[in-house]
């Protein structure tokens, strides 16, 4: 069997490998990051299988924990490295044509390390190194964030990374207690010693630290200032990752917490809560806005208020509805940034009015990011009618009013979301009569697109056959929920 | 046969037609005539037939499955005929357009959305379908641009808003029974809870009367059926509103198993009550606002939402004869409203406008025109002979039987504004004066003639023998546990009453025939200039003087005051409200990042300090 530790070293090795390849030739560069991921996206499928029957757990340098780092590869982490590389891959397509300008080197080796940090931070047995591919995965985004070089880019990471070295902060101070307290980083040896129903003062403070500090990047109201700044002001290429990929970390570090590491049931309803209150104000505050990009990032947050809102519910629908919206917001906000890219990118501004018309100049560029938009809104028959559907199933099976209610008023942000994309897809289709229509057609590159159009096929892929991906989403919800099946898997 | 084909042609046709445009406009038209006619045909060939059968392995463990049976069939019929002949409208209709093969394409779409939400045999394959047909019906009101992209923003809302509500409905039903086929969860209404069951009524009421255009649910309506291109208006308004019809007859009487649903209640005032309430209000406001309007597409509009209102009324008495009535009136209105629409949309064809003060006088210049919209005008109200006459008959005779004065006055007021509104429209378009710009204009082209022609035979023809379309729909009302009317083709017979159109049809015959005769007795008509007819031979200025302007005006004075659309204000003040609320919540990010690290500082300090003071964790 391939060991998992390859998903990690092998984009971490290409990552120091692109300056010598730059080196050698400039153009070959932007065809590494493609190579890593076609790479990872390969291992992590054909590992999946094997850690559906068991976890793989591979312990670095062959001593066993807690004197060494270990890798679980189980179906949840397996999950999140296929869709980093999938999303990681295609981005990188993209990549090719849409980043021509700067310093190119430096991009794809970021680029490379975000993904490294990403997939690390899964993969991991172990906090403290959850924490450092944590870290890995920040301060490369913090950087990508200013790639352009322009005011608001820079603004906008300095921003980042102030609010971002805060939670860097709180969860090392989260770890330092835990440490304390039971002499061991590995997550299942940690998880053995707490008894949730009965947990220390100190215990406590830990916990809500290490949420805390990844809420920052799973980018948790009240905890998710930074993110509309970073996510418009990025290029749109790394605004997908972060949508897509980035802030999910986030929120897997938070539910590692909760449930594997803590199992700290009391917290449920408050994963709810703020999942309610996250995606109220993320849709709130896109409909309100003007800049597309900056709409789309709010929507970002009112998609992760709707995945934490299921994770809360901690049932296996509910949980399993949640890693389904995290796929199905991951392809299909890669394809709105992606295609917002080249549509800002024609029309010279982020302004919606900006891009009035546009459906007759870039037909197939408005069609793939329609699609998109009915898939966030979750219309039929597209990906995310599954995922709201299997939440709104998760809640309505608690059979318990507040549920019911609570579920309503998730469903009024929906309208809230529909109204604001609507008004987006009428401008591009139906508005703009007098813009720049004799400009002509000035479609989005062929390579640019066929990313874009994967996605899109993945999209109505999912939405027609949810049931493709249900196993391995129960096998991952269960693998949060049964947190004694996960130390007996890892310790033996 | 299988039920699948039906949409693989529906869903097929339309991707057909989209490719094959981009070869030639000829062969799009063709592919679209032909798969639509082609539903026609097959569906058409499936009366009486009962199948089922799954359409996609399962959707999260659940069946997807199709379902044909009485009810279906008379929907499914209906909506594809009015699709096909919409489309054969269109060809002339949108040539010259821009986007017209976007067009054929949504028009396809939104008739197999329909299709599959009135074949669907789960509640899952209906929501699917539904929201096909919800954004593609969004996307075909904008297609005008200007002004209709307010009215489909309202519209998409509003179904949003609608399905979400249906979602929780439906998969509460779920939850509570475990499945989401028909068959399995008819009737099983009847072992919820009170509680349970008045949720139910409650969300899909709302999904379906937003459809259904039902008070206070209709605002979208008048916008929508205006701004929408004429042809799909057609569609919107002889068949899309009635699939929220086709969902309160399936919650009703097969999900809520009869009359169980109608029984809930407390002191008198039981959900019946309320929704034939609700009804009635329904046919008697749009009715007299309806007057008001100057706009034609938007007075049809009005005119739909009364009388969705009567087919309301209708199914929601409950009896056999007003379920019967009920369903007839669907099937008559999708008939004659069609029909109308053609006919305004005809007429904006040659003319650009549908404004009905700056029409007129084209009784001449479009004859066929002129005699379609009379019959379609004559079945709207419900005169003798035309087919609104039948079920308009059934619905009153209900109310009177029923002893229900009240609502039996409302729906003859409601008649009473039908027939104001419809003169108006038949008269400012067709009578009075000439402009002096439309002295040229000519007939329609052929391919919107025939639609018109079908339609207003059809109209014509189920007026007379209303047998052929009762028989359909008694066992429509034999399989909602409903009961049947006794009928043979030329009425129905009943021991409170007969009504044989046969005689109807002899005596108006008869009458026609004297009169004819009389006036051929008397002197010989001597044909003079229209304004020597309206000004006593005394010379008036061509053109200034428009018969048509401000009609019913001293009537609208009076009226105008008391029939204002106060849910759409309340609904406008709402959203500007939620607007104002939501620039409110962009204020929390302030742009400081000193306020930012606060949040996140304070966040972790909240916690703790809760666990601290009450632990609730």
């Amino acid at each position: 069997m391939v060991n998992p530790v390859l998903l990690i070293a092998i984009p971490l090795g290409l990552a120091f490998i692109v300056p010598l390849i730059a080196f050698v030739s400039r153009r070959l560069v932007k065809f590494v990051p493609v190579a890593g991921m076609i790479f990872n996206l390969v291992i992590s499928i054909s590992l999946l299988p094997s850690a559906l029957r068991e976890p793989v757990v591979i312990s670095i340098g062959g001593f066993p924990p807690p004197l060494c780092i270990n890798l679980v590869a189980g179906p949840l982490a397996l999950l999140f490295t296929s869709l980093i590389a999938l999303v990681g891959l295609f981005v990188s397509v993209y990549a090719l044509s849409y980043i021509k300008t700067g310093a190119i080197e430096k991009y794809h080796i970021l680029y490379l390390l975000l993904l490294t940090g990403a997939t690390g931070a899964v993969l991991t047995g172990d906090i403290f190194n959850l924490f450092v591919f944590y870290e890995i995965l920040c301060i490369s985004s913090y950087a990508l964030v200013a790639y352009l070089g322009d005011k608001n880019g820079t603004e906008a990471a300095i921003k980042y990374l102030i609010q971002g070295s805060v939670a860097s902060g709180l969860i090392l101070l989260g770890i330092a207690f835990v440490y304390g307290l039971f002499g061991t980083l590995n997550m299942a040896q940690i998880a053995q010693n707490i008894n949730a129903s009965n947990m220390s003062p100190a215990l406590f403070t830990a916990l809500v630290l290490l949420v805390t500090g990844f809420g920052v990047e799973a980018a948790v109201f009240p905890l998710n200032a930074w993110l509309p700044d970073a996510h418009s002001s990025a290029p749109s290429s790394i605004s997908a990752v972060l949508s897509g990929i980035a802030i999910k970390i986030g929120v897997y570090a938070v539910a590692r917490v909760v449930f594997t590491i803590f199992g700290a049931s009391s917290m449920f309803m408050l994963l709810v809560i703020l999942g309610l209150v996250t995606l109220l104000i993320g849709e709130m505050s896109a409909f309100s806005q003007d800049n597309i990009k900056r709409m789309l990032a709010y929507s970002s947050v009112g998609q992760i208020g709707l995945i934490v809102f299921a994770f809360g519910l901690a049932t296996i629908h509910g949980i399993s509805g949640g890693l389904f919206i995290v796929i199905s917001h991951a392809l299909a906000k890669s394809v709105l940034f992606l295609t917002a890219g080249y549509m800002i990118y024609r029309a010279g501004s982020m302004d919606i009015s900006a891009l009035e018309g546009m459906g007759r100049r870039m037909p197939a560029t408005c069609l793939a990011f329609t699609i998109g938009v009915f898939s966030l809104v979750g219309l039929p028959p597209f990906a995310g009618f599954p995922g709201k559907f299997m939440v709104v199933r998760a809640a309505l099976e608690r059979q318990e009013i507040i549920f019911i209610v609570l579920i309503a008023i998730v469903l009024a942000g929906t309208v809230i979301e529909g109204a604001y994309f609507f008004r987006v897809v009428q401008a591009l289709y139906f508005k703009g009569d007098r813009v720049r229509e004799h400009a002509g057609k000035a479609e989005a590159p062929f390579i640019a697109l066929v990313p874009v159009y994967v996605f899109v096929i993945l999209v109505l892929f999912l939405g027609l056959c949810p049931h493709a991906a249900t196993s391995v989403l129960d096998a991952a919800a269960a693998e949060l929920l049964e947190r004694l099946a996960y130390i007996k898997g890892v310790l033996g | 046969m299988n039920l699948q084909i039906l949409l693989i042609i529906a869903f097929g046709g339309a991707l057909a037609t989209y490719a094959l445009a981009k070869i030639s406009s000829v062969l799009r038209n063709l592919c679209a005539v032909l798969a639509s006619g082609l539903l026609v045909v097959l569906i058409g060939g499936m009366y009486g037939s009962d199948a089922a059968g799954a359409w996609l392995p399962s959707f999260l463990g659940l069946p997807l499955v199709l379902q044909m049976n009485s009810l279906s069939w008379l929907f499914a019929i209906t909506i594809s005929i009015i699709g096909f002949l919409s489309i054969i409208f269109s060809i002339s209709y949108i040539k010259g357009k821009e986007s017209t093969d976007f067009y054929f394409l949504m028009m396809l779409i939104v008739t197999a959305g329909m299709l599959g939400v009135v074949l669907s045999g789960d509640l899952i394959s209906f929501y699917i379908f539904w929201e096909i047909m919800s954004w593609s019906t969004f996307l075909l009101i904008s297609y005008n641009k200007g002004a209709a992209l307010a009215a489909a923003m309202k519209y998409i809302i509003m179904s949003i808003a609608g399905s979400v509500l249906m979602l929780m409905g439906m998969l509460t039903i779920y939850t509570s029974c475990g499945s989401v086929v028909l068959t399995e969860i008819a009737g099983s209404a009847a072992g919820m809870s009170t509680g349970e069951a008045i949720l139910l009524l409650i969300v899909f009421s709302v999904a379906f009367g937003i459809k259904n255009a039902a008070f206070p649910l209709h605002t979208w309506l008048p916008g929508a059926h205006a701004e929408a291109p004429a042809p799909f208006s057609a569609v919107l308004s002889g068949v899309l509103i009635k699939v929220g019809t086709y969902g309160f007859i399936l919650f009703i009487y097969v999900i809520g198993g009869g009359k169980f649903i109608f029984s809930l209640g407390a002191g008198g005032i039981n959900v019946r009550f309320i929704l034939c309430v609700l009804a009635a209000v329904t046919i008697l406001v749009p009715s007299f606002i309806a007057v008001l309007q100057d706009d034609a597409k938007r007075l049809l509009a009005w005119s739909s939402i009364a009388q969705a209102g009567y087919i309301l009324l209708g199914i929601m008495f409950g009896t056999t004869l007003g379920f019967t009535g009920g369903v007839l009136h669907f099937v008559n209105h999708a008939l004659f409203k069609a029909l109308l629409f053609f006919a305004v949309g005809a007429v904006e064809y040659r003319t650009g406008t549908r404004d009905l003060n700056s029409l007129g006088g084209l009784i001449k210049k479009m004859p066929m025109t002129f005699a379609v919209l009379l019959v379609g005008v004559c079945g709207l109200i419900g005169v003798p002979v035309t087919n609104g006459f039948v079920s308009k008959w059934l619905i009153y005779k209900t109310l009177i039987l029923e002893q229900s004065p009240f609502l039996a006055f409302v729906a003859l007021l409601g008649t009473w504004g039908t027939i104001l509104y419809s003169y108006k429209l038949i008269h400012n378009i067709f009578f009075g004066q000439l402009p002096q710009e439309h002295r040229n204009i000519k007939e329609v082209p052929v391919t919107m003639r025939v639609p018109m022609i079908a339609l207003s035979v059809a109209v014509v023809l189920f007026g007379v023998m209303p047998g052929i379309p009762l028989k359909a729909v008694n066992a429509v009302a034999h399989f909602a546990g409903a009961g049947a009317l006794d009928v043979n083709l030329w009425g129905v017979v009943s021991e409170t009453g007969t009504v044989n159109l046969m005689n109807i049809l002899a005596g108006i015959l008869a009458v026609g025939i004297i009169v004819w005769i009389v006036f051929k007795a008397g002197a010989g008509s001597v044909p003079v200039s229209q304004e020597d007819n309206y000004a006593a031979g005394a010379a008036v200025p061509a053109g200034k003087y428009t018969y048509t302007v401000d009609f019913y005006s001293s009537l609208t004075r009076i009226i105008r005051p008391f029939l204002r659309d106060v849910m759409d204000e309340f609904y406008f003040w709402c959203a500007g409200r939620i607007k104002a609320l939501c620039a409110g919540a962009r204020r929390i990010y302030t742009g400081d990042v000193g306020n930012y690290v606060v949040y996140i500082v304070i966040f972790a300090a909240l916690l703790v300090i809760l666990q601290i003071w009450r632990s609730p964790w």
